[in-house]
C-alpha cells in the first residue's frame, strides 16, 4: 500500500448532542479503523461550524436534552439541513441516534399536538407520548452477508417514530420496544444512512455494526474493491454475551 | 408537646427496624408523610436548618458542614447515610435526635444540617425554611432517573423562591449560578478565585485525548450562544461568560486560592479561602484530597460562616470560626475514605455519574500511593438502568496515568471491560458481581504493604461491596 487510507468522522454537534454516552460511538468507529491501519481524524462540527461533505467519510449526529436540541435544530435545520441532505442521497455513510434519528425525519410531533418540522432527509416522523420507554434492548441484525445476529443496547424515548416510504428498518426487536412499541422494528435505514434509538453505547459492544460502518464509509472513498482487513473482536463479544446474559437472567437484587 | 400520628408512628417504625438490624433511614418518614403529609412543616419549625443540593458534593459538603458544626460546639443532626429524599428528610427530622452529634462541652444549639436532592429540594424547602441552602453544581447524573438538567435547575429555582434562606451558590457553574439572578441580597457566591483559576488552567493545560469528554451546560440558556471561557476548573466549571447578553461567573464572596504546582491528590495539599467581606484569606490544608474538594470545603466554610453570621456571630469571627473548623474534618464513607487492611489500604470512591468519575479518576492518576483501581458496575434501579455515561468520561486521555493493575466487576462488569479497553488499558481480572470479592483480594494480594487499592463501585455495588467488606474485615455498619 503505497498511500495510507484515510477515514474523517464528522462529529456533529458533540457540545449539545452527547447523551447516554453516544460518544463512545465514535470512539468505537476511530478504534476499529485506528486498529486496522486505517489514519482516522474526528471532526467537531457544532453550531456555526463549515460543513464540507467531501471531508466527511462518516457523520455522527447523537441526541441531547430537549433545551440543547433548542440550541441546535435552527443549524441543522436551516443551515446545514441542505448540506446534509445531498450527502445523504450521495450515499454518504451516516449513523444517527435518537435525538439525531427523529431529526432527521419529517416532524416531531409533540405531547401537547405542537408540531417541530424536522430536517425531512429521511421520511419517517416522530409522534410523542408520554409513557417513555427505558431499558435495556436486544435486536437481531442481519449483516451484508446475510447473518442474522443479536445486537445489546439500551433504548429512552418517549417518541414513536413510523417508518415512510423507501426507508426499511434496521434491526428486528427481540426485548425492549423499538422504534413504536407497535410493529417489532428497531431504526431506519436508507442508503448508507442508519438511525437508531439504540444507546448503550451501542457500536462498542456490537462491533458487527461498528465493522459495516467502516467498510461502506471506505468502499465509498477508495470503491468497491477496497476490503476491510480482518480485526478480532474477543473483548467486544465477551462483553455483549456477559450484556445479553445479564438482559436475559439478571434480576434486580436487595442491597 | 404535641405528639402527631405520624411522628409517633415514624418512631415505633424505626425502633422497630433498628431490632431487625435495619438502618431505618426513610421508611419512618415514609410513613409519616403518609399519616400527616404536613410532617416536615410541622417537625421544622423553629429549628436551625442548612440544606445541600446539587449534582456531586452534597454529601462530602454535608458532612464537613456536619463536622465544623459539631467541632464549634454545636448539637448536629443530619441524615448523613444519603437518605436524601423527603422521606430520608422526614425520618431525620423526627428520629434525627436518636443520632445526635453532641456538642463537646455545652451546647451553643442543635443545627439540622440536610442533604437535599435536588428534585425533593423543590417539594420541601416552603415546608424546611431553611436559614442556609447550600448549592453545590449541576451535572448530568442518571438522567433516566432525574430527567433534564435544566428541569432540575429549575426545580431547585422553585424550592428556593420558596424560602428566605440564603443560597450558598457556586458561582463557576453557569448553571446554578443563574439562581442567584433576582435574589442578590439573599444569595452569597464561592468559587475558585478567578485569577487563581487563569494561572493553574495556563500552567497546568489538560492532556488532549482522543475526543473531549461530553459536556454539559457549556451554551447560554437564554441566548443558545456558546459561553467564552477565560478558564475552567473542570467539567463546566469556570469563569464563564455570554458573549450575547453577558451574563458571567458573579464574583464571589468566598474564593479558593489554590496552585496546582502541588496536587489536591496529597494529603494536606495547602490552599486558601478568601472572604470579600472581611477581606480576610486563611491559610488552610485540604482534609479531604482532590480537586473537588476544593469545591466542597469552600462551600462548607462558606455555608458555616453565613449561618453564624445568622446567628448573631460577628463576620470576622464566623469566618475564623468557620476556617478553624474545616482543618479539622475527615472523610465520610465511601467518599475518600481509607480502610486499613493488613498493612495495606483500601480506598473505597462511589462513582455514580461521569463527572464523578472523572474526579475520582484525576485522584487516582495524582496520588502517589496508587498501586491499584478496581472498577463496579451495576445496573439496578437505584444506580439507573443505563449504564452508557462510562463512555461520557474521557477515560482515553488518562490511561496512560492510571495504576498498571486494574480489575472490573459489577453485574454490567462486560460494560465496563470494554470501556477500559476501549481506553487503551487493559484488564487484569474480570467477573460478575459473584466474584467481587475474589478480585478484590487479588488486587490486594499484589498491592505493595503501604500502597493503596482504589475502589470505584457506583452505588448498589460499593453497598454490596460494603456488605461483603463488613462480613471480611470486621468494619462498622455504615448508618451507625
Amino acid at each position: 500500500m503505497s498511500e495510507k487510507y484515510k477515514l474523517t468522522i464528522g462529529h456533529f454537534y458533540p457540545d449539545l448532542l452527547n447523551l447516554y454516552g453516544d460518544r463512545g460511538n465514535v470512539l468505537a468507529l476511530y478504534r476499529r479503523a485506528h486498529l486496522r491501519g486505517i489514519d482516522v481524524s474526528i471532526r467537531a462540527i457544532s453550531v456555526g461550524d463549515d460543513l464540507d461533505p467531501d471531508e466527511i467519510d462518516i457523520a455522527f449526529i447523537g441526541g441531547g436534552q430537549d433545551s440543547e436540541q433548542n440550541i441546535m435544530s435552527d443549524d441543522l435545520v436551516n443551515v446545514k439541513g441542505p448540506i446534509i441532505k445531498d450527502m445523504i442521497e450521495d450515499g454518504k455513510v451516516f449513523l444517527c441516534i435518537c435525538g439525531g434519528y427523529q431529526m432527521l425525519g419529517k416532524y416531531y410531533k409533540e405531547h401537547i399536538g405542537n408540531v417541530v418540522e424536522c430536517l425531512g432527509a429521511l421520511p419517517h416522523y416522530t409522534e410523542a407520548r408520554s409513557e417513555r420507554f427505558i431499558n435495556d434492548t436486544v435486536y437481531l441484525f442481519t449483516t451484508d452477508d446475510g447473518r442474522e445476529v443479536k445486537v445489546a443496547g439500551f433504548e429512552n424515548h418517549s417518541g414513536r417514530t413510523y417508518l415512510g416510504e423507501g426507508e426499511k428498518p434496521f434491526m428486528k426487536v427481540v426485548t425492549g420496544h423499538g422504534n413504536n412499541g407497535e410493529d417489532g422494528y428497531e431504526g431506519a435505514v436508507y442508503k448508507n444512512t442508519f438511525c437508531t434509538y439504540s444507546h448503550g453505547s451501542l457500536l462498542p459492544k456490537n462491533p458487527v455494526i461498528t465493522d459495516m460502518l467502516i467498510e461502506r464509509a471506505m468502499k465509498k472513498r477508495y470503491g468497491e474493491e477496497y476490503v476491510l482487513p480482518q480485526l478480532e473482536s474477543t473483548t467486544e463479544d465477551m462483553a455483549r454475551e456477559a450484556v445479553l446474559e445479564y438482559i436475559a437472567h439478571g434480576k434486580e437484587k436487595a442491597p | 408537646m404535641i405528639t402527631f400520628p405520624g411522628t409517633a408512628a415514624a418512631v415505633i417504625t424505626r425502633k422497630a427496624l433498628r431490632l431487625m438490624g435495619k438502618g431505618a433511614t426513610t421508611l419512618p418518614g415514609k410513613l409519616a408523610i403518609r399519616i400527616s403529609p404536613s410532617v416536615i412543616r410541622e417537625k421544622s419549625r423553629g429549628k436551625h436548618i442548612i440544606t445541600i443540593t446539587g449534582t456531586n458534593g452534597k454529601t462530602t459538603t454535608s458532612h464537613m458542614i456536619s463536622e465544623m458544626l459539631n467541632y464549634l460546639g454545636y448539637d448536629v443532626i443530619n441524615n448523613i447515610s444519603g437518605a436524601n429524599l423527603a422521606s430520608g428528610i422526614a425520618t431525620t427530622l423526627i428520629c434525627g435526635k436518636d443520632e445526635m452529634m453532641k456538642a463537646k462541652g455545652q451546647s451553643k444549639g442543635t443545627i439540622y444540617v440536610l442533604e437535599t436532592d435536588e428534585a425533593a429540594y423543590a417539594k420541601t424547602a416552603g415546608d424546611l425554611q431553611p436559614d442556609v441552602s447550600v448549592i453545590t453544581n449541576l451535572f448530568r447524573d442518571q438522567l433516566d432517573r432525574y430527567g433534564e438538567l435544566t428541569h432540575t435547575r429549575d426545580c431547585i429555582a422553585d424550592g428556593l423562591a420558596k424560602t428566605s434562606a440564603t443560597a450558598v451558590i457556586n458561582s463557576d457553574d453557569s448553571l446554578v449560578a443563574s439562581l442567584g439572578k433576582g435574589r442578590e441580597d439573599k444569595t452569597v457566591y464561592y468559587g475558585m478565585g478567578k485569577e487563581d483559576m487563569l494561572r493553574n488552567n495556563t500552567v497546568y493545560p489538560p492532556k488532549k485525548g482522543i475526543l473531549p469528554a461530553s459536556p454539559d451546560a457549556v451554551y447560554c440558556p437564554d441566548c443558545h450562544v456558546r459561553y467564552e471561557y477565560r478558564s475552567r476548573s473542570f467539567g463546566h466549571l469556570g469563569d464563564f461568560r455570554c458573549p450575547s447578553c453577558g451574563f458571567a461567573s458573579p464574583a464571589s464572596r468566598f474564593e479558593v486560592r489554590y496552585d496546582l504546582g502541588r496536587s489536591p491528590s496529597d494529603e494536606d495539599y495547602p490552599f486558601g479561602i478568601s472572604d470579600s467581606v472581611t477581606g480576610e484569606t486563611s491559610d488552610m490544608k485540604l482534609r479531604i484530597p482532590g480537586s473537588h474538594n476544593l469545591y466542597n470545603t469552600c462551600a462548607a466554610v462558606s455555608a458555616v460562616t453565613v449561618m453564624l453570621e445568622r446567628l448573631g456571630t460577628d463576620s470576622k469571627t464566623a469566618f475564623e470560626q468557620a476556617t478553624d473548623a474545616a482543618g479539622h474534618v475527615k472523610a465520610a464513607f465511601g467518599r475518600m475514605e481509607k480502610i486499613d487492611v493488613g498493612g495495606k489500604k483500601l480506598c473505597i470512591l462511589l462513582v455514580k455519574n461521569p463527572v464523578g468519575f472523572d474526579r475520582s479518576l484525576s485522584f487516582v492518576e495524582e496520588a502517589e500511593d496508587a498501586a491499584g483501581l478496581m472498577l463496579l458496575l451495576n445496573s439496578n434501579t437505584a444506580d439507573g438502568k443505563d449504564v452508557s455515561w462510562i463512555w461520557d468520561v474521557d477515560l482515553e486521555s488518562k490511561a496512560d496515568s492510571l495504576p498498571g493493575y486494574i480489575s472490573v466487576s459489577g453485574d454490567r462488569w462486560g460494560d465496563m471491560l470494554l470501556r477500559i479497553e476501549y481506553a487503551g488499558l487493559v484488564s487484569a481480572d474480570s467477573g460478575d458481581m459473584s466474584r467481587a470479592m475474589e478480585i478484590l483480594k487479588a488486587a490486594l494480594d499484589q498491592c505493595p504493604e503501604g500502597k493503596c487499592l482504589y475502589v470505584m463501585p457506583n452505588y448498589t455495588a460499593m453497598l454490596s461491596l460494603r456488605a461483603d467488606l463488613v462480613r471480611e474485615y470486621g468494619l462498622k455498619e455504615f448508618w451507625k
